[in-house]
């Protein structure tokens, strides 16, 4: 099982590794959603989903079917 | 060659940059809202003059996140800047960007660079930099944009002449792409030059991925010999992207800088109340239960006055003019009609205004977030949601907007389903209702019976629109890929300039749009309530006369007698009387039956309709629509016509049928097809007269 | 009798007004969305 945004903790951050151009829409790869670029996961809504992001300093929203296709490495933050 | 004193001017952004509020600091009141040829995509045309005498059309395109359209509204965009020859064709473009998102907004500036039109770059909320510590490097970033750039508030209201100044020098603006975007696949475009020598690169490149018209060159040719899968065309979409954010992010890391110390931060602090899982949805219905109490409270102060007003200018008519038919027609027909449409001023100014506040301030989208888990459930979308709270102004636009919910399954039953909530056109036909047959008290001392029926007819038609929903999400079998992008804008205070120029529009349209029908009909009804065929209308004097041989009436009674029996003897009398056995069981008579008819046009005419037959009906002309109600009794059993029983009925008749001929064909054309609206059209109807039936046989 | 004249010549323009808004709409859908609550903006 791949480490996607979906298995993002709130505040967490990552980095888009890669995805299926097929299953994920133009429209959020224009909002800046591109391998290389950070996401965080800003909130979830009640219900646990959708997913309230920051990619790339745009602020969406996704729901979790496509939060599952996007492969991310997640930055481990050193607090100390 | 003399210098042009009329330009095309084209706005262009992303939503939520303000591009409006540019619009209208340009343009002030003065512009038009009109549709585009064909499809129902509102058209804003402003017109501002500019310094040393030019005159400029501006244009307000859709907004839009890139040149890759994905709605009609976004094709509009395309087919407009790839069409040299329309006369709207911009002679400069404006791309309007937010300073906080420039970024991301830049994607669309670079596509527009590359169409080869003059383009300034105006970035707006510039009050907001201080506030998060951005600095920006103006002359490198227009250097390498290779663009004007018009740092401006919309907000504060800065800058803007000086953009005025900037627009007439647009000869001079650069018409270079800032980047050469073809490197994504080299050979592709190479070939593609080739073939089609004297075309520009990206306009071909989008006639070939995007779905709209282009003049002069035959889609076909260029998409049989140019032709890549779906999935091969995406790739390369996405090679464009990231090609674009390359470049954008280059240019930015030396123009802009942000000091992330001085940066404040109020939206995470507001977006962890508004949308937690209790208070969120707290907060989300007080909004509701505040918008709707006090559309009814503050309301119904200018309402009772312009009914008033009215009927006392119908009496003033009558006794000044020279009687004859004309004088009639005026003060029973005109002056009533326009009554009608003037007293749902208030209504919808209010609704418009609340809805408009909403959209402003970026709450709705936190709506739409809040809310897509649950709708999902009833085969909706969280983005259903502002479909639905906008079908409480006008269920017209509300249907267009569900275009940006990307799934069609959702959208098509968010069509269907919208038509449920309570229009504002159903407002009137309540609020006189529930005037008649609820008690004006107060529960607990502060909250008003009668708002609290109308708040209850509101969520009912809610309750049934999802209710619907779930029922269509079971039967439709329609599948097709989902997805759900919302961009969750930063919160904002709405401006008084842009929420009134909203409110103005919205109210203008109603006035002069559904307002000259109901005025028609208004005219038209009264010609059929004031003439009849044969002799018990034409011998009406006599034959009152001779019935009450034995016991002569006085003058008042004797003329009102004689006028109820010309206006059930009158050709709407006949219509009414033929149609009074299939609505009787509903508890209403011949004159709501015509009533009910002529709303079939439009649900407002209901109250004018009942306006001109009682005032046809009645002598005494100084008397409000509401009182002459009210008065209305059943001559049979001398019961009120207008009682709790046929009251329920009415407003439950009114909340569930179809009876809007405008939402009918705005149907039609999101769909494409006819059966959706005629299933609308006989479902709804049919469900509103067995629930009205049924309310009515209890209650009596 | 005046009076008469121009009554009928404005329920002439009313309902020709009517006739054209609902039947001959596909002429002039383009200009307007709607009949119905005309706050179709």
């Amino acid at each position: 099982m791949h480490t996607t945004i979906h298995s993002l903790k709130k505040g967490e951050q990552a980095i888009i590794k890669d995805f299926d151009i097929d299953v994920v829409p133009l429209k959020l790869l224009e909002m800046g959603c591109l391998p290389g670029n950070t996401v965080e996961l800003l909130q979830i809504a009640p219900f646990g989903d959708p997913l309230f992001l920051n990619i790339n300093g745009s602020h969406v929203a996704i729901r979790i079917e496509t939060a599952k296709e996007i492969e991310v490495d997640i930055i481990k933050l050193n607090l100390w | 060659m003399v210098s042009k004193q009329n330009i095309n001017i084209a706005l262009i952004g992303n939503p939520n940059v303000g591009k409006t509020s540019v619009f209208n600091q340009l343009t002030g009141l003065n512009q038009q809202v009109g549709n585009y040829p064909g499809i129902t995509v509102e058209k804003k045309i402003g017109f501002c003059k500019l310094p040393t005498n030019i005159k400029a059309n501006i244009l307000d395109l859709p907004g839009t996140y890139s040149l890759n359209a994905s709605s009609i509204d976004e094709n509009v965009v395309i087919e407009l800047l790839l069409n040299k020859n329309d006369k709207l064709y911009p002679d400069v473009a404006l791309v309007v960007t937010d300073v906080e998102n420039l970024k991301r907004n830049l994607l669309l500036f670079t596509q527009i660079k590359d169409l080869e039109i003059p383009t300034i770059l105006v970035i707006n909320m510039a009050d907001r930099m201080k506030f998060k510590g951005i600095s920006l490097d103006i002359p490198y970033l227009e250097e390498h944009l290779k663009t004007k750039i018009a740092l401006i508030s919309s907000r504060k209201g800065f800058g803007i002449q000086e953009l005025k100044e900037m627009i007439i020098t647009y000869r001079t603006i650069s018409t270079e792409p800032c980047l050469n975007s073809s490197v994504i696949d080299q050979d592709y475009f190479d070939s593609l030059r080739k073939a089609f020598p004297n075309q520009l690169l990206y306009k071909l490149w989008l006639v070939i991925t995007q779905d709209v018209n282009f003049l002069n060159l035959d889609r076909n040719e260029i998409r049989s010999s140019f032709t890549k899968s779906h999935s091969d065309l995406k790739r390369l979409q996405q090679k464009e992207t990231i090609k674009r954010y390359q470049f954008i992010n280059d240019v930015l890391k030396e123009g802009l800088k942000i000091d992330t110390s001085i940066a404040k931060d109020y939206r995470s602090k507001l977006d962890r109340v508004l949308t937690h899982k209790v208070w969120g949805y707290v907060i989300f219905f007080l909004i509701l239960f505040v918008i709707f109490q006090s559309i009814f409270e503050w309301s119904t102060i200018p309402m009772d006055y312009i009914d008033a007003s009215f009927a006392s200018l119908s009496a003033y008519t009558a006794a000044e003019l020279p009687a004859g038919v004309l004088t009639n027609l005026i003060s029973q027909g005109i002056i009533p009609g326009i009554g009608g449409i003037l007293i749902f001023i208030p209504q919808i100014a209010f609704l418009f205004m609340f809805i408009s506040i909403l959209e402003e301030s970026g709450y709705m989208s936190r709506v739409v977030f809040l809310m897509d888990k649950i709708m999902r459930k009833f085969g909706l979308s969280g983005k259903s949601v502002v479909p639905l709270i906008s079908g409480t102004a006008c269920a017209i636009p509300a249907i267009m907007a569900t275009r940006n919910i990307e799934n069609w399954k959702e959208r098509l039953i968010t069509i269907l389903v919208t038509p449920f909530t309570t229009c504002s056109a159903r407002l009137p036909v309540y609020a006189i209702i529930i005037g008649l047959v609820i008690p004006d008290t107060h529960l607990f001392g502060f909250l008003n019976m009668q708002g609290i029926t109308l708040m209850l007819l509101y969520l009912l038609g809610f309750g049934t629109a999802i209710f619907s929903a779930y029922i269509l999400n079971k039967i439709l079998k329609i599948k097709g890929k989902t997805y759900f992008v919302v961009e969750m804008p930063n919160y904002k205070l709405p401006l008084f300039k842009n929420v009134g120029i909203n409110v103005i529009e919205k109210t203008k349209a109603f006035v002069f749009g559904a307002g000259k029908i109901i005025l028609a009909i208004s005219i038209v009804l009264w010609f059929l309530a004031s003439y009849g065929p044969g002799k018990s209308f034409n011998n009406a004097e006599q034959i009152i006369t001779e019935s009450h041989i034995n016991d002569p009436l006085n003058d008042q009674d004797f003329e009102n007698a004689v006028a109820s029996q010309k206006l059930e003897n009158s050709y709407i009398g006949i219509m009414g009387k033929t149609i009074e056995p299939a609505i009787s069981p509903l508890g209403y008579d011949w004159k709501i039956g015509i009533a009910i008819i002529s709303s079939f046009a439009a649900r407002e005419v209901f109250v004018g309709t009942l306006a001109t037959i009682y005032s046809v009906g009645g002598s005494d002309n100084e008397v409000t629509i509401k009182n002459r109600m009210a008065a209305e009794v059943n001559p049979a059993t001398g019961e009120k016509i207008f009682n709790f029983a046929s009251g329920i009925s009415l407003l439950l008749f009114y909340a569930f049928a179809m009876q809007c001929a405008g939402t009918l064909a705005i149907t039609k054309k999101e769909t494409n097809s006819w059966k959706w609206p005629l299933g609308q059209l006989v479902l709804m109807s049919g469900f509103a007269y067995i629930v009205a039936l049924i309310a009515y046989q209890i209650l009596k | 009798m005046y009076q008469e004249i121009i009554a009928f010549v404005v329920l002439g323009i009313a309902i020709a007004f009517l006739i054209k808004k609902f039947f001959f709409k596909g002429k002039k859908s383009d200009k307007d969305c709607g009949s119905g609550c005309g706050s179709c903006g």
